[in-house]
């Protein structure tokens, strides 16, 4: 359903990108350097998987997406979704593909949410039945009931995102890009936001891309997982092949009321403890947090308990 | 079109929250561009002619010139200001729409202060044309306008689009605008007889702003102009709109976002 | 000195656009090389009438337009609206520099850095083409310098006045069009002062637009008796006063406003 054969697109970075004649010479003195952002990643995506597509900053995530969007022209390679090459048709492609970028709403600034959905179905061509059915499901699904009539820049981020959301499920197509679409949300709007994906995905069988920082989102949400690096598939498969690649330590750090007594344990990686203050590493597919919890809470009286989440720059680090 | 219409009106509600800022910048286009062509009339007032045109037909070429340029400005904003979209971008969510981008880029926005512009042509163009109607007869001039404005716009836009493209390599075309838009239009509003040979070369040629005004007056004005004068602006536009057209479609493909 | 560091940062800021600037000058050229053009169709045959002849206004336009990049297209309002807006301003006038002079002295590294990047090019693409004048007499470089000088000092005041009204107005955008359009007209850089219409014209004289365009070019033709620098320096003095003045009274209007 969505296939991508030795993908690359390579920036040429011109040595002196100031001002206009600047970069007009460099264009014709051909002084640049070329970066692989995407570098020969090939895979092959079916339909209904919920896949997550992770990495670090810079390590070709956003560039990959929009080459399969028809935005960028690849470099080399080849790349088909439904089976529509996005470069020479995207209008069409367009039509059948819903994009998010968290970072940028696609609604209108100035405008309350209804009228940049009824512009989207303009442009997309939907009919009044389909659209009326679309804001009642939608209403059901994200709430979008409640800020319909409330201009984009007065919406909270939350807000903001599910109605970017729907407003890219308007024309309702099989499949969904999403870039980072829980970036900088609180705890509670990310819920909204992944109990929504999964119901696209489960209840509507909708193929799904997902980029995100976010492990959770991951855990919860995706059936594969691509990870690259530097613009190379490092890696390609279940959740549970990711894990036992790199395995996913968390951090706890424990403040107790009196000096503790640690115990080893099975899934605890490390436990340092400086008086009263403990930093327990662990791996969350050996010990489930409910569990630590009650162990060491057997060492004595806690006072305080903080749960760091790993960082998916640190676990992508690893892998090498 | 009932897309265009929609996403236009859209652009207007949300703009017409700042009323004040635009009947105020509305006002001003205006005037400082009437202020030019008072200037102009000082000096032909003074001197009778420049190079065989008189102040009221001077007037035509200057009216056609602005009148077109303003029309653009007005239809066309985002095109103009399209180096933001490059910059910072915002042009990856024109190419996610199944609509091209370029409709895109004319419904996202009209920028109705530049209505001043086009006032303060029609303006002059009814007081030179008032000032020509003792000597001559209007009828035809009258009748063919329409023509010549759409043409003016559309050779206006073209040089437009041309320049704009050149971001997808640049990024900054400010610098290109002074170039490509403003002094030729510039030029364009006096007779192109007055420039040396090598300006003249490119008002006629790679920027052709001969064509929106210069070229169909000599016939309508009667100064030795052939008829098919009066097809060749229709003709321009047509090419250099295709050309543009072309120019774009293969820079777009150079595109490369920033990343998030 | 801090107004000279601050002179020396915007002038090196402005440096690493050069290049980009460079193509800009050429299309500041080909605005000249318009205005010549009409000019000498204009004049063509009516010289004997005129005070110029065809070649007294191509060196007119051609150093009118070197001006015009350090006396008209300066920064809009020199960016104090800007201040205004997100409230920096009361921090800029409680530091322990003038404030005038703090704003001032930032432009003027940009004028210098356009003296050396646009004027100076732009008066060698005159010169190569058209031929640019060379004052016969000594003297005149350093009227000629004396008169940039104050025009640029009138230049700075009058977009520093327009820039610090947004204390009271906050939008300054149409007297930043008004102005431009009145240093364009009544500054002479498209019509010597003496072709307006005559009332016109001799009010035109008395004003400070005059010495922004009109007088340093008229000093360096030769074409203008020295008395014109007093008008351009009675409109400095007057100007800068007037401006430590409503400095003075922005500086209280926004202490009382921010307390």
């Amino acid at each position: 359903m969505i296939e991508a054969h030795q993908l690359r697109k390579c920036f040429k970075i011109y040595k002196s990108k100031k001002g206009t004649l600047g970069s007009m010479l460099s264009l014709f003195s051909g002084e640049y350097e070329e970066k692989n952002a995407v570098d020969s990643i090939s895979f092959k995506i079916n339909e209904g998987e919920f896949v997550g597509y992770i990495g670090p900053n810079g390590a070709g995530k956003s560039t990959t997406i929009k080459m399969l969007s028809g935005i960028l022209h690849p470099t080399s390679g080849k790349v088909t979704v439904l089976g529509i090459d996005p470069q020479k048709h995207r209008k069409k492609l367009a039509q059948r593909i819903g994009i998010v970028f968290g970072q940028r709403t696609q609604l209108w600034w100035d405008l309350p949410v209804k009228d940049s959905f009824e512009i989207l179905k303009h442009m997309y061509k939907i009919e009044d039945r389909a659209y009326q059915k679309f804001l009642k499901h939608y209403d059901d699904l994200l709430d979008i009931g409640q800020f319909l009539h409330t201009p984009v820049r007065k919406l909270s981020l939350g807000q903001r995102m599910r109605a970017d959301l729907a407003a890219a499920m308007i024309h309702n197509p099989p499949v969904l890009f999403l870039d980072e679409p829980t970036i900088g949300l609180d705890i509670v709007a990310k819920h909204k936001i992944r109990d929504f994906l999964q119901e696209m995905n489960k209840a509507e069988k909708k193929t799904v891309i997902l980029t995100t920082h976010d492990m959770d989102d991951i855990e919860q949400l995706c059936s594969r997982v691509i990870v690259i690096n530097q613009g190379r598939k490092i890696l390609d498969g279940t959740l549970e092949k990711l894990r036992t690649h790199i395995g996913l330590p968390s951090i706890l750090t424990v403040t107790y009321e009196y000096l503790p007594k640690p115990n080893e344990l099975e899934g605890i990686e490390r436990a340092e403890c400086t008086g009263r203050k403990c930093t327990i590493v662990y791996d969350r597919s050996k010990i489930s947090s409910p569990v630590l919890l009650r162990e060491i809470s057997k060492w004595g009286t806690p006072l305080d308990i903080q749960m760091t989440e790993p960082d998916i720059e640190e676990v992508i680090q690893n892998i090498y | 079109m009932k897309l265009y219409i929609k996403l236009v009106s859209a652009s207007i509600r949300s703009r017409m929250q700042y009323k004040m800022n635009f009947i105020f910048s509305m006002v001003s286009y205006g005037v400082i561009m009437m202020i030019d062509f008072v200037l102009l009339a000082a000096i032909l007032n003074r001197f009778g002619q420049i190079k065989g045109w008189n102040i009221y037909e001077v007037g035509i070429l200057y009216a056609i010139s602005s009148i077109s340029l303003s029309l653009y400005r007005t239809l066309a904003p985002e095109l103009h200001e399209f180096e933001k979209y490059i910059i910072e971008g915002e042009f990856d969510s024109l190419l996610i729409r199944p609509v091209s981008p370029l409709v895109l880029l004319l419904s996202k926005n009209l920028d109705l202060s530049r209505i001043g512009g086009i006032l303060q042509g029609i303006l002059i163009l009814c007081l030179s044309l008032y000032g020509l109607s003792q000597e001559q007869e209007l009828i035809y001039i009258a009748a063919y306008l329409p023509v010549i404005l759409v043409c003016g716009c559309a050779i206006s836009y073209s040089l437009a689009l041309f320049t704009a493209t050149l971001a997808f390599w640049t990024q900054r075309i400010k610098d290109f605008q002074t170039f490509t838009l403003y002094a030729p239009f510039n030029a364009a509003n006096y007779p192109m007889n007055i420039y040396p040979g090598w300006l003249k070369m490119i008002f006629f040629t790679v920027i052709p702003v001969a064509f929106i005004n210069y070229v169909p007056m000599l016939y309508l004005l009667q100064k030795g102009g052939s008829l098919y004068f009066l097809l060749l602006p229709i003709f321009v536009a047509a090419l250099f709109f295709y050309v543009s057209l072309k120019f774009w479609n293969y820079g777009i493909q150079f595109y490369h976002s920033t990343g998030t | 000195m801090v107004y000279w560091l601050l002179f020396r940062k915007s002038f090196s800021r402005n440096m690493q656009y050069r290049l980009s600037h460079l193509i800009n000058n050429a299309a500041s050229a080909i605005f000249g090389f318009v205005y010549i053009a009409i000019w000498s169709a204009v004049l063509t045959g009516k010289e004997q009438n005129s005070p110029f002849s065809i070649m007294d206004m191509t060196f007119y336009m051609g150093a009118s337009q070197c001006i015009l990049w350090m006396t008209v297209f300066l920064t809009a309002g020199l960016g104090i609206q800007l201040g205004v807006r997100n409230g920096s301003i009361s921090l800029e006038l409680a530091r322990p520099t003038n404030y005038f002079f703090y704003i001032t002295s930032q432009e003027a590294g940009r004028i210098g850095y356009n003296a050396l990047f646009r004027s100076l090019p732009i008066g060698l693409i005159f010169t190569i083409t058209v031929g640019f004048y060379i004052p016969a007499h000594l003297p005149t470089y350093g009227y000629t310098l004396l008169s940039v000088l104050l025009a640029v000092g009138i230049s700075l005041n009058i977009f520093y006045l327009i820039g610090i009204s947004s204390c009271w107005t906050t939008e300054i955008s149409w007297a930043h069009f008004i102005n431009l359009t009145l240093m364009f007209s009544l500054g002479g850089q498209m019509v010597p002062l003496t072709f307006l219409p005559g009332p016109l014209s001799l009010v035109a004289e008395w004003l400070p637009f005059a010495g922004v365009v009109y007088y340093p070019v008229m000093i360096f033709l030769e074409k203008a008796s020295l008395s014109v620098l007093l008008i351009q320096a009675g409109w400095f003095l007057v100007l800068l006063l007037l401006n430590q003045w409503i400095t003075f009274l922005a500086r209280q209007k926004i202490e009382i406003q921010g307390g």
